[in-house]
């Protein structure tokens, strides 16, 4: 990047956000349902701007811990800060909330009930109309604005939703599994939204079964599995800390240095390629020197683990 | 507050447009002048012309009973003067025939003939009626109070003619004394002569009673109805990152009964101007008259008792999951408004007992019995301060306590929330 290209203020604000407290920081939160534990001693920390993925098997308790930073069930145990203060109602406003059961008014119309919801959040009627008006116009819904919610389809509906959650701009957008239910056209538009809003500075907290999703959108990620956190930080942090690495060689010529014990723990040969997976303290580059000084390389990649298999892995782990 | 205020006007304005409350609002006083007026219009239409038998030896005397009851107006038992153009039927509907023959056979016909739907009625006159004071009235009617009265009023006179008579006292001369004389009945209030008669206050007392009742019931079950349909759209969750249980609650709660003080001011409107001229072509209910107390009573009462048992509608709309469920709880709440009603009877014969004024007093009795009261005479003051004191109280602590019950129990889906739950939840729930 050029760096008259980076706007002085935005890296002023970077310096800010670094030194900045956690937008969300949860410390050994608790909460049970009679016997049932559905979150343990979970602590993670939020940091400002970007996505935050929150992931997790079903049932594994990540609905229950974004209730419990909305503030609709209180924790049994532990603390709950939010812009660096204990969490209140004081800070609802600037919450914006899409829960995972999508809810609105069957009866209201689509632009009555968005103002509604904005004007609860403090925006005024009219301020609440003309932001309405725009984002119902990028998500194309322009035409249904004074139709009842029940006439829309279900996409429609969660678009609505969507735009109820946003319209009051806040500064932390919490989502619970957002993309479930959408068709592939709304899924994208709504993560196009969603990758705006980051880029503007916002801070997005999404709860999500699917890994492959989070691996794509978020920068930093919560695995939850049985209410507990396996593995929390940022992601590329994790993936170099927990995952092994492997790596794919496509090479003419002496294979030899597939048999140093010292660099490689296993590999597969797969005919067009052989899948390497290093030994522990083994490194790439030092591979990378053994197989060229003896073999004609064409592609020599370093696969990161998916967090699939970093996820499976942990949880094996932590079920050890 | 905002919220509150938010949430309150959504809920009227959404209840206010719909359909249904225009229909609602427009069809009910129909239907209720309908089955008003029906029982009279039916009572009158039934009435084809009676035919009576006065059965007595002496033709003469058979005759004069005739010629007395064709001149006495029919009047019920206990009727009030004025009443009786609206109810009795005229005297000339009765066609009254003298019968000679009075002998056991006859007797036997006559008898045949009233189940036989010939005739009527048969007075019975023997030839000592005068020295056993006594004539049988037959007739098929369970009560027969219209013509029973009536027999009575022209039989007496007739006796006590005939006994003059014989004294010496000619007809002419006997008849002035024997005019009955009228009691006219003046309700004094509050040291006044009352303007509206009797029957008018009873009706008054009916109709705001019903009108409080089924207000409230309706309402009621429409807060209920609406807790469960926010639950299962799931769109609580979202409110709740909003506003407050309480916020949500209390404004629902004031939102819907803004929307029921609306229907009932709209029928009041409409009942002056629709109803005012056909009430001034009945005598008897011409002088219905609402006074400005009972008005504020009525509205005092009405939005205490709504917010007392709609607070408790909103918690059973939060514990359960379906409409049926709520249903059958509600049964609950149902049965202090039913009792109420039952005491409406002794709060207005005698509303200075003891046990009426000690329900009256009772929060959940309160809105119906005390407001009963007030209509019919003014309790003392201390008793209407102290049953609004302890209303307000209950409701102020019944919202506290739904609140936490709703608070909880508008997140949990799927099942109804047991006894033991909600007391966990009363126990530890704090917003």
């Amino acid at each position: 990047m050029i760096p008259t290209e980076v706007p002085v203020a935005q890296s002023k604000d970077q310096a800010l956000t670094s030194a900045a407290s956690p937008t969300v920081e949860l410390t050994k939160i608790r909460k049970c349902y009679g016997e049932f534990v559905a979150v343990n001693d979970l602590s993670l920390r939020v940091r400002p701007g970007g996505i935050y993925g929150l992931l997790g098997p079903n049932g594994a308790g990540k609905t229950s811990t974004i209730r419990m930073i909305m503030g609709i069930i209180v924790p049994d145990a532990g603390q709950i800060s939010v812009f660096g203060e204990p969490l209140s109602r004081a800070h609802m406003d600037q919450f914006g909330y899409l829960p995972e059961e999508r809810g609105l008014y069957k009866k209201m119309k689509v632009m009555e009930h968005l103002v509604f919801l904005a004007q609860l959040k403090g925006l005024s009627s009219g301020d609440a109309t003309a932001r309405a008006r725009k984002w119902c116009e990028r998500f194309e819904l322009s035409a249904w604005t004074d139709k009842k919610v029940e006439e829309l389809s279900k996409g429609m509906q969660q678009k609505v939703q969507f735009i109820g959650a946003i319209l009051h701009d806040p500064n932390l957008i919490i989502m619970d599994e957002p993309f479930s239910g959408l068709d592939p056209a709304n899924a994208v538009g709504l993560k196009d939204a969603v990758l705006e809003l980051a880029k503007n500075g916002k801070t997005i907290l999404l709860s999500t079964h699917r890994m492959d999703q989070a691996e794509r959108l978020c920068q930093s990620i919560c695995l939850i599995n049985h209410g507990r956190a396996v593995l929390e930080g940022e992601l590329t942090q994790i993936k170099a800390k927990y995952g092994r690495i492997s790596v794919q060689i496509k090479y003419d010529g002496d294979a030899r240095f597939l048999q140093d014990p010292k660099l490689v723990q296993s590999y597969n040969d797969y005919g067009n390629y052989v899948e390497v997976r290093l030994a522990a303290g083994g490194d790439a580059q030092e591979l990378l020197r053994a197989a060229s000084s003896c073999a004609k390389l064409s592609k020599f990649e370093i696969m990161e683990p998916s967090l699939e298999e970093i996820f499976i892995e942990a949880v094996g782990k932590s079920n050890a | 507050m905002r919220n509150t205020w938010l949430i309150i006007k959504r809920e009227y304005l959404q209840r206010v447009r719909t359909r249904s409350f225009l229909v609602l609002t427009l069809l009910l006083p129909a239907i209720m002048t309908v089955l008003m007026a029906l029982p009279a219009k039916l009572a009158t239409m039934g009435d084809k012309p009676q035919h009576i038998v006065i059965v007595s030896s002496n033709a003469q005397l058979g005759e004069s009973v005739r010629q007395q009851l064709l001149s006495t107006p029919v009047t019920e038992d206990d009727e009030e003067p004025g009443a009786e153009q609206a109810k009795a039927r005229p005297q000339n509907q009765y066609t009254i025939d003298v019968d000679a023959n009075a002998t056991d056979a006859e007797r036997t016909a006559l008898r045949e003939k009233v189940s036989s739907r010939t005739i009527d009625g048969f007075l019975w006159v023997p030839d000592d009626f005068l020295t056993t004071h006594r004539v049988d009235w037959n007739s098929r009617d369970i009560i027969g109070s219209q013509e029973r009265s009536w027999v009575i009023t022209a039989i007496n006179h007739i006796a006590l003619q005939q006994q003059l008579s014989k004294a010496g006292l000619p007809s002419s001369q006997s008849d002035p004394m024997l005019t009955p004389i009228k009691v006219e009945r003046i309700r004094i209030e509050g040291g006044k002569e009352a303007k509206g008669s009797g029957t008018a206050k009873f009706l008054e007392i009916v109709v705001m009673v019903m009108l409080l009742y089924m207000a409230v019931l309706f309402y009621g079950i429409s807060v209920m109805r609406s807790v469960i349909e926010e639950k299962n759209s799931r769109i609580m969750e979202v409110l709740l990152s909003s506003a407050t249980s309480t916020e949500l609650m209390t404004g629902k709660l004031l939102g819907v009964g803004a929307v029921g003080l609306t229907q009932i001011l709209v029928w009041t409107v409409m009942a002056g101007v629709i109803a005012l001229p056909s009430m001034a072509m009945q005598p008897n209910l011409s002088d219905l008259q609402i006074s400005p107390v009972v008005m504020i009573a009525f509205a005092a009462f009405f939005l205490l008792g709504y917010l007392l048992y709609s607070t408790m509608y909103a918690a059973i709309g939060a514990i359960t999951t379906t409409e049926q469920e709520g249903q059958q709880i509600q049964f609950l709440i149902i049965i202090p408004l039913v009792l109420s009603v039952f005491m409406l009877t002794p709060a207005i014969r005698t509303p200075d007992s003891a046990a009426v004024m000690w329900m009256s007093l009772v929060p959940f009795f309160a809105p119906i019995v005390m407001f009963a009261r007030i209509v019919v005479q003014t309790p003392p003051i201390w008793q209407i301060a102290l049953s609004l004191l302890l209303l307000i109280a209950t409701v102020a602590g019944l919202t506290v306590l739904c609140a936490r019950i709703y608070r909880i129990g508008v997140l949990i889906y799927g099942k109804r929330a047991t006894l033991p739950e909600i007391m966990k939840w009363l126990k530890y729930a704090k917003t």
